[in-house]
């Protein structure tokens, strides 16, 4: 597992854990995500339960994990957050934002209302410790109800399933190194899980509506610098839904 | 005898006793179709008496012991549908409950080997605590309902030898009611075959329900050594 930190200024931090290289074959690799502000935490997308006692170990080194005060969940996959029964029985005070119309699904993994915030369809804002952070829509991206997450201090954009890439076993990347290589892994990815051109179409214009330096998905490596653009640019022009011929 | 070696016996343990508890539960599932067969036969025996009018007397007075016994058999399928129903979602519960269990000892351990770690193990004695009582409530819970589906499925072999009884009587009615006799016997002969059926499912649910409750103690023996080995 490697975790790096993306972003640190004075009580401002980011940083990232993925290429689990102990779990199971079958099992999908995540990247997730821990903001910190004046000595609160928030997870994004904290992962399954397949991988708890990883990501739960491994943040644990780098923070008091008593101080994660919410977990911030993009889509309702198991992938994504099937391992919030586990966080919330460590800490029942524990907030879970996630998208609204998800709501009545995620209690089924057995989550109580009352540590719910559910985020409507238009987006809004996470306070953490005092900072505001910025909940984009990405619905139908791949999820029918998705949420992004921008932060305009580290111009972080947590984009989860979007920009996901299935990349080889062996690859220990955390950051995208080659775009134009990059793209074979992405391809099929976006093209057989998201389903609409129209969604992508705005998200892409409230992407580019904000400034940003790292584009942050929940597979495969994170975009910097030009490749954000880059990456943009290719999603613009990518078909999605087009998978079919795969699929029959 | 190790913590881990415990551990692993009693994963095995919970995963035996869902696939009984599935398997018990197809078992008793056999059941309905010969409550409603009973109650077929039970009318179909109603008619055949009042076809022979005064010489159907006798067996009118069976039809409706017959009649009872349907009743019996079928109220007593009816409650062991709703036991069994929690006896699966609590042996399901338990192999989830057991899942997280271990999920906690592995992050522990993690999290102890690290010296440098910023957040203490215990920050999960909370989550792990809440695992272990939610086991040993679900355990006792399972073990009572056992208790009960026991309590309930005693009286089947009674309405057996009840049935088999009547099948009896039915014969003997058969014999002596003249040309009417022929649909008698052919209700004493469907009560037969009914109650025999009854009789082995009976049976067979009974030992499923021995092999689960020695898994049951099993793990339960495997839950005090592997709580007392930490």
């Amino acid at each position: 597992m490697r975790v790096e930190q993306l972003y640190k200024k004075n009580a401002h931090s980011w940083m990232v854990m993925g290429r689990d290289a102990e779990r199971r074959e079958e099992v999908i690799d995540t990247n997730h995500y821990l903001i910190q502000n004046n000595g609160r935490g928030l997870l994004l997308d904290p992962g399954g339960v397949e991988n708890f006692s990883v990501v739960a170990a491994e943040f644990s080194k780098h923070f008091e994990l008593a101080n994660v005060e919410a977990i911030f969940a993009s889509h309702q996959d198991p992938d994504v957050i099937s391992s919030l029964p586990l966080w919330i029985q460590a800490n029942p005070d524990l907030i879970v934002y996630m998208p609204k119309i998800w709501v009545s699904f995620i209690t089924h993994f057995g989550v109580k209302l009352e540590n719910i915030r559910p985020i409507p369809d238009e987006g809004g804002v996470i306070t953490l410790g005092g900072h505001d952070l910025e909940v984009v829509p990405a619905h139908y991206l791949h999820s029918s109800g998705n949420l992004s997450v921008y932060d305009p201090q580290s111009k972080i954009f947590f984009s989860g399933d979007i920009g996901a890439a299935l990349l080889p076993d062996d690859s220990t990347n955390l950051f995208v190194e080659d775009f134009d290589e990059h793209t074979q892994y992405m391809e099929y990815f976006h093209r057989r899980w998201m389903p609409s051109n129209t969604a992508k179409m705005r998200w892409i214009a409230e992407v580019r509506k904000r400034d940003v330096e790292m584009l942050c998905p929940q597979h495969g490596a994170i975009f910097k610098g030009k490749d954000v653009a880059r990456f943009l640019s290719w999603f613009e022009n990518l078909d999605l839904g087009s998978a079919w011929s795969n699929v029959r | 005898m190790s913590g881990n070696l415990h551990t692993r016996r009693m994963g095995e343990e919970y995963n035996t006793i869902f696939r009984q508890c599935v398997s018990l539960n197809t078992e008793l599932h056999k059941l309905v179709p010969l409550a409603k067969q009973m109650h077929l036969l039970s009318s179909n025996a109603v008619s055949s008496a009042a076809r022979a009018g005064s010489e159907g007397d006798a067996f009118r007075v069976l039809t409706q012991d017959i009649q009872l016994l349907g009743d019996e058999v079928s109220e007593c399928i009816g409650d062991t549908q709703k036991v069994i129903a929690e006896i699966v979602k609590l042996a399901s519960n338990l192999a989830k409950l057991f899942t997280n269990y271990i999920i906690y000892i592995d992050l522990k351990g993690r999290i102890g080997e690290e010296e440098s770690s910023l957040t203490s193990a215990r920050f999960f004695d909370r989550g792990h605590q809440m695992v272990v009582e939610e086991l040993r409530a679900n355990n006792y819970k399972l073990s009572r309902s056992l208790g009960v589906l026991t309590n309930l499925l005693s009286p089947i072999a009674i309405l057996v030898k009840k049935g088999e009884y009547l099948a009896v009587c039915s014969s003997v009615e058969a014999a002596s009611a003249g040309e009417h006799g022929v649909s008698f016997e052919a209700v004493s002969s469907m009560l037969r075959e009914l109650v025999g059926q009854l009789g082995l499912q009976s049976a067979r649910q009974r030992s499923l329900l021995r092999d689960l409750s020695d898994a049951m103690e099993k793990q339960q023996n495997n839950q005090r050594k592997l709580l007392y080995a930490r």
